[in-house]
């Protein structure tokens, strides 16, 4: 059989050593997995204003807002440290970092509500309709 | 523009940014930890990845909200894949649902534990240990008890009273969180102003009908559009359900990661009233750096001007 049967389990007990970290949701992809200077280049460069923040991210503009997560969720950075070696046997996920608010980017474009990413907040309430206990 | 720089594909991925329900990693009352695991989706009966908490308690849906052209930093770390993934509360009659229709045709009454298996996902068998499942099992199957033991049959009337219920559940919320539910607010170049009265109830029921298909088999969907006295429509252009209309921009299911893709064509708000002309020039401009914001929400091609 396939690897259906296998499982991958979180590690939950790892939720209380995660940290808290900041966590920014970037326009563009980066080809890229490992250490980045974020707070030296990117937060200390931010400029805050009322509605939005702003910041050059590779002579691009980008504007940027905070967003939090929804009531009753919250934002985990999942990571697998030993990769098994086939499909068939169970992994497991450590909490390593934990969020409870993102600031999610846009290239140029103000951010406002019809932003994907704001949109998909709206989620976990529709879902809640969607899977939430029925009444006789 | 120049060309195209050719990605190399992300294959050694450890790492997920995920926004998961609290109830998902609560693990204190109970002895096995929460985990991931593979069932059959209902709709397309092909895996799916779930994840019940510690216990089998509560099941889980997984869903990646996905955008081309997008990663994360997480501290001081880039991470590359910028998939968002949810972890949200689901009703596992859903999943139970197919295995019930399945023995229903033999017309029998059963012990749904003798129900509720597949050689293929031995995973299913621990839905019934969800609080929910043996308790909710009268939406969907007559219940019958013999001694201790309870039986069940499959009801195709009482499935359709329970699925129209939910259909009236995600009216309210899709009306509530004011999401836009017509077919011609797509692109956010082309917005016209929209008032309430623009949407029907009947805009707003095919919406609902096709989020709740999502997890239906073809059959069943169509009966609940009947059942809802919806007739199916037959211009396949301009007015699919959404459910069909999600299929198309669904990309194939990565084999070793099959979350559900995540989709918000499942739900765009509705536009603002007005846009500032230099936030039209914006959007316009947005269009060289990335995939414009418009194209995630609809269907190529879909995004009509007037």
């Amino acid at each position: 059989m396939s690897g259906n049967t296998s499982v991958t389990r979180v590690d939950v007990s790892s939720v209380a050593q995660a940290q808290r970290v900041p966590v920014h949701f970037l326009p563009c992809e980066i080809e890229h997995n490992g250490p980045a200077q974020v707070s030296e280049y990117l937060t200390t460069t931010t400029k805050d204003c009322k509605l939005e923040k702003t910041v050059s991210f590779r002579g691009r503009g980008l504007k940027g807002q905070e967003l939090s997560c929804p009531q009753g969720y919250t934002g985990l950075v999942l990571k697998e440290t030993n990769k098994p070696s086939s499909d068939h046997e169970d992994r497991t996920l450590r909490v390593s970092s934990v969020f409870d608010k993102l600031t999610y980017w846009n290239l140029e474009t103000p951010p406002n509500s019809d932003d994907t990413v704001v949109m998909a907040m709206d989620w976990p309430e529709l879902a809640e309709a969607i899977h939430g206990p029925v009444e006789d | 523009m120049a060309t195209k720089k050719k990605r190399t594909p992300n294959v050694q991925n450890n790492s997920w940014v995920v926004i998961a329900a609290d109830s998902s990693i609560d693990s204190q009352k109970h002895e096995s930890e929460p985990a991931f695991v593979r069932l059959r989706n209902p709709s397309t009966d092909a895996t799916s990845l779930y994840m019940l908490s510690s216990g089998d308690v509560q099941l889980f849906e997984v869903k990646a909200f996905e955008e081309d052209f997008h990663s994360w930093f997480v501290g001081q770390t880039v991470q590359r894949d910028g998939r968002l993934l949810f972890v949200t509360p689901m009703d596992p009659l859903y999943l139970m649902m197919p295995y019930l229709i399945k023995s229903g045709k033999e017309g029998k009454f059963q012990p749904v534990d003798q129900v509720v298996v597949d050689e293929e996902f031995p995973a299913c068998s621990r839905l019934l240990r969800c609080t929910r499942s043996l308790a909710s099992l009268h939406h969907i199957a007559e219940e019958k008890e013999v001694g201790k033991q309870r039986f069940h049959r499959y009801s195709h009337e009482k499935t359709m009273t329970w699925l129209k219920k939910k259909v009236e559940r995600a009216v309210c919320v899709l009306k509530a969180r004011n999401i836009s539910v017509g077919e011609r607010v797509k692109s956010r170049t082309y917005i016209r102003v929209k008032s309430e009265s623009d949407y029907h109830d009947e805009d707003y029921l095919r919406y609902a009908h096709g989020l709740i298909s999502e997890y239906l088999s073809e059959d069943l969907s169509k009966a609940l559009l009947k059942h809802l006295q919806l007739p199916e429509l037959t211009s396949p252009k301009e007015s699919e359900p959404p459910s069909k209309k999600r299929k198309l921009s669904d990309k194939p299911v990565e084999a070793e990661e099959d979350y559900t893709k995540f989709n918000s064509a499942d739900f765009a708000r509705k536009p603002p009233k007005k846009m500032t002309a230099a936030q039209k020039s914006l959007a316009k401009a947005d269009k060289t750096g990335m995939k414009t914001m418009s194209s995630f929400f609809s269907p190529k091609a879909k995004a009509e001007k007037k």
